[in-house]
């Protein structure tokens, strides 16, 4: 465990090293940010003093050792456009996001799961080939034009739900008002990424169901759906974990473009801001957000893989096993 | 009548993009109540299609063609799939070839077993669910029960998991067992474990066994009944006793003939001619005649039909129609066999050994090796193991898998870090691939034409040499040749990377060369690996090995996942490319039967040390070691000896 927790503090130093860097070697100009188009006209004297109350004209090297030890003291520095507190912007917006993302994450595992299964199931089968071929479409469908043809069916003809924002302005608000506003972009954010873990789902049972152990409990007359349910699943669940883990991030703050149409106020849109416009300490908050959420999901998996699997722990099992999976690559 | 099973003229097909393949052709037989039945014949000839099409466990691309199969009398030939289910598991059961896949990775065994019970008594209650658990693992020799029940499949050895396979197939109390090369997997000393677990089941459960293999000498230590199976079709089936003793067809005397026992003392193992007919391109007329000795002109245009030997006994061969020509009985063909050779009998081993120099060429001394898993737990897979191979010797490593057989020869091949310096730690890549924090570490010395190749120094100064003369055959050549590279391409390739002429003028006409050097047709250069058959893939392998004329050949179990008949073609290969090279060689393998036909010396290793070393006739003659005792009394566990 302890040497987990050294691995974590290193990559997240490397992390935000790397980004720091990057962010500052970007072309682009950061007072922009700041000072909005009064930038341009500044004169050369007058960006030399912006600089330098930005603490922009130093080395970057220097530059990041002093972020560092604000950073450790729990300081983060302003976003330039907000001009305010980089925590503070990023807390007035994660809720929206954390909504959207992480329903839309649940949703995500679970529908795919279901699906991956249902065409394993029917492999080959009308609906294992009605599935396959809608979810190719539905993922060759860009999300902007998906969110504007539903937005004009169910928002502009239907008037059944609000077009944008996450809740109505002067409202009384409520759940029941969050909820229709989250329905649409919720189905764009999840039909985007469906398709592709159903697939790998399906994929995976469709190997296992061909492995020996199916076979063995075949002859031991189990039943098709538990022999799918308890044996196959549990075997693909290390591999469909480690996948999801790594997307987590993915999902929660890959919804740019879903935020955009939807005028949804999400982490996507301030994201793709902050590094459009070198809003620095934005920035860095949000790459060291994603990156331990990345990491801690990563870890999460780890530990549920060794308990589902215990052939990946690093008990004295490793050893038999090692023994054991060298006979079986032998045939 | 007590016959629980009836097969009759069961055709089997399966549909492919090429059109259909006949994989079962006209089978018929049947079994009696507590009979075990074994089914013999090469891989590819049928036998396991056999075994899961009675058991409806074929993928859907398998059709029953024609024929029937009667269980108990009712016919199961058009029933549907849940009536299988009700079936199965309580009628019959399966064991399979690989235990190491057979089992869940991700359930414990006794839960396996448990919901194999659960099937067919659905409304047992818990306790008595693990009573039934314990007692089917005490059945099938599994020892602490109570433990074991909740441990997972990778903390068994092989052996221990085909007794769990076992404990789950015979959780329903089947009548019929049906077994799918279940020894082919495991070591010789498991194997007669396995063998002896099936006969005392079958004495204390009455259960009826079809038991699949293409091992002559399994079948000879646990039938009552065999049949041999050759293309799909059952070309002989009679008692053990009529087989053994009074074999009908030419195909069951060449399975004898290969049989390492019936070889001992000659210069060359017997292999039957060519290789089995692929079920896409059947001949016409009998499939076997092309390689049959004594086929007549009949063979090649008609089928011959079964003829009767006996009640019991029947063999589909024409030798047998009154008009054939009188061939004496497979016994005095086999007699003669023997007599035809009888005239230079040559001392078991050591044969013809005039190339034997005194130099020795390897000197492994006091060699040991280590993994270990984060400081927990450490294995000595090598323990101060000390031999020398001299210049033109064949030795021998025999022993149990995980005794440390490979891990030697990979130390000698500099492919584990060389252990000299103590402290340096390398990684094996079997540890790599599996991402652990195996470390491994040894001690001793190595030397090679006197040069220590553990030392850094001394090897990097030498390293041309070492890599040139050194060569390595592996033993699945599926894994071991790169499948995206054509064959002509993979065995030039040494002498490419070595930068090396061909001696032979081009690169493909070197390739060419060795290819019919090891009895393969130039036309397969063009080929990919998995286009050619595990024997042919073997050769290639060897073919690689062979390019760079080494001084020293090691070779991985080489033969220990082919066919018997296979075997001993590249067994005779060895012998013969050893003759003409003079290469020394080291041959790893866990069958003893082809190690005392090949080898000169032997050791024999048991749990990471090197337990004996001798020349092959004392050892097989007068083994010193009690493991080594117990591996020759394995060998020697045959019923019926071949003629």
């Amino acid at each position: 465990m302890g040497r987990r927790i050294l691995y974590f503090i290193l990559s997240i130093f490397f992390l935000s090293a790397v980004t720091f860097y990057m962010a500052r070697l970007a072309p682009g100009d950061p007072l922009v940010s700041y000072y909005g188009d009064r930038a341009k006209k500044m004169g050369p004297k007058e960006r030399k003093w912006a600089e330098e109350k930005l603490g922009l004209d130093d080395p970057i090297t220097v530059q990041y050792i002093r972020w560092l030890e604000r950073a450790f003291q729990g300081d983060f520095g302003i976003s330039y456009k907000y001009k305010t507190d980089a925590v503070e912007v990023i807390k007035g917006r994660a809720g929206n996001t954390l909504i959207l993302g992480g329903i839309g994450f649940v949703l995500i595992f679970v529908l795919s799961l279901l699906l991956g299964v249902l065409c394993a199931w029917y492999e080959d089968r009308l609906p294992d080939r009605v599935i396959c071929k809608i979810g190719t479409v539905t993922s060759c469908i860009p999300e902007f034009w998906l969110s504007l043809v539903l937005i004009l069916i169910f928002s502009v003809n239907l008037r059944l739900l609000p077009s944008s924002g996450a809740y109505t302005v002067g409202g009384e608000g409520g759940i029941g008002d969050r909820i229709r506003h989250l329905i649409l972009p919720m189905v764009v954010v999840v039909a985007g990424h469906l398709w592709y873990y159903a697939y790998m789902v399906r994929n995976r049972l469709l190997e296992e169901v061909r492995a020996d152990y199916v076979l063995l409990a075949r002859a031991k007359g189990l039943h098709k759906r538990s022999i799918m349910f308890r044996h196959c699943l549990w075997n693909i669940m290390p591999s469909y974990l480690s996948i999801m883990a790594v997307s987590v991030s993915h999902i929660l703050g890959g919804t740019y473009i879903v935020e955009t149409v939807f005028s949804y106020p999400g982490l996507g849109t301030l994201a793709y801001e902050s590094a459009r416009y070198q809003d620095y300490n934005l920035l860095m908050v949000l790459c060291l957000m994603s990156g331990i959420l990345v990491i801690l999901c990563n870890m999460a998996a780890q530990v549920i893989n060794e308990m589902i699997d215990p052939r990946m722990g690093t008990a004295p099992a490793t050893l038999k096993s090692r023994k054991g999976g060298r006979l079986a690559n032998k045939r | 009548m007590n016959e629980i099973l009836e097969v009759n003229n069961l055709s089997v097909s399966f549909h492919t993009l090429n059109g259909d393949i006949q994989a079962v052709r006209d089978v018929s037989f049947s079994l009696r109540a507590g009979e075990i039945l074994v089914i013999v014949g090469e891989s590819g000839c049928g036998k396991s299609v056999l075994c899961k099409a009675i058991m409806k466990l074929l993928p859907s691309a398998a059709k029953i063609r024609s024929g029937s199969i009667r269980v108990k009398g009712a016919d199961i030939t058009g029933y549907r799939e849940r009536d299988m289910q009700r079936l199965r598991g309580k009628l019959f059961s399966m064991i399979l070839q690989d235990p190491m896949t057979a089992l869940n990775p991700v359930m414990p065994v006794g839960t396996q077993i448990a919901e194999a019970v659960k099937v067919h008594q659905p409304k047992i209650t818990k306790k008595e669910l693990k009573k039934r658990v314990i007692e089917l693992l005490t059945l099938v020799g599994i020892e602490r029960p109570e433990e074991r029940m909740n441990m997972y499949p990778c903390h068994f050895s092989g052996g221990m998991r085909q007794r769990s396979v076992m404990a789950a197939a015979l959780a329903g109390n089947p009548e019929i067992l049906f077994a799918d090369e279940p020894t082919t997997a495991l070591d010789v000393t498991i194997q007669a474990q396995i063998l002896n677990l099936l006969r005392d089941i079958r004495h204390k459960l009455g259960t009826a066994a079809v038991f699949v293999t293409h091992d002559l000498g399994i079948a000879a230590r646990i039938a009552d009944r065999v049949a041999v199976m050759y293309a799909g079709k059952i070309v002989e089936i009679g008692t053990a006793e009529e087989i053994f003793t009074d074999p009908r067809h030419p195909y069951t005397w060449g399975l004898m003939k290969s049989l390492p026992a019936f070889s001992k003392g000659r210069d060359e193992l017997y292999t039957i001619p060519g290789m089995p007919p692929t079920p896409h391109h059947l001949p016409k007329g009998d499939a076997f005649a092309c390689r049959n000795e004594y086929a007549l002109a009949i063979d090649y245009e008609e089928e011959p039909p079964v003829f009767r030997v006996t009640d019991t006994h029947y063999a589909a061969t024409w030798l047998l129609d009154e008009r054939a020509p009188k061939i004496p009985s497979g016994a005095a063909v086999l007699k003669a066999a023997d007599l035809r050779n009888g005239g230079k009998q040559y001392p078991a081993g050591g044969v013809m050994k005039t190339g034997i120099k005194e130099e020795i060429l390897l000197d492994v001394r006091h060699l040991s090796y280590t993994f270990s898993i984060r400081d927990k737990l450490s294995v000595k897979a090598a323990e101060d193991v000390s031999f020398q191979i001299r210049r033109g010797e064949i030795f021998g490593l025999i022993g149990e898998s995980g005794s440390g057989k490979s891990t030697v020869a990979r130390c000698i091949m500099n492919i584990y870090r060389p252990p000299g310096q103590g402290a340096a730690g390398g990684r094996g890549e079997a540890d790599i691939r599996r991402g652990s924090d195996m470390e491994a570490s040894g001690a001793g010395r190595i030397l090679y034409k006197g040069i220590d190749i553990c030392e850094p120094g001394q090897f990097r100064r030498n390293k041309r040499m070492l890599e040139t003369t050194r060569q390595m055959i592996f033993q699945d050549s599926n894994s071991s040749l790169n499948p995206r590279m054509k064959v002509g391409d993979i065995i030039a390739e040494p002498l490419k990377i070595h930068r090396i002429n061909p001696p032979r003028g081009s690169l493909r006409a070197e390739a060419e060369f060795q290819m019919r050097y090891v009895g393969l047709d130039a036309g397969y250069l063009d080929k990919y690996p998995a286009e050619l058959s595990g024997g042919q893939r073997q050769r290639v392998a060897i073919a690689r090995a062979l390019t760079m004329e080494p001084e020293l050949l090691v070779a991985d179990e080489p033969i220990a996942s082919l066919d018997v008949s296979i075997q001993a073609q590249i067994v005779n290969l060895f012998r013969h490319l050893q003759k003409e090279h003079g290469f020394s060689f080291l041959f790893i393998a866990h069958d003893l039967a082809m190690v005392e036909f090949l080898c000169d010396r032997v050791g024999v290793m048991y749990q990471g040390k090197l337990v004996e070393t001798a020349p092959v006739k004392e050892l097989f003659s007068n083994p010193k070691h009690d493991y080594t005792k117990k591996l020759l009394s394995c060998l020697n566990d045959i019923r019926y000896a071949p003629i």
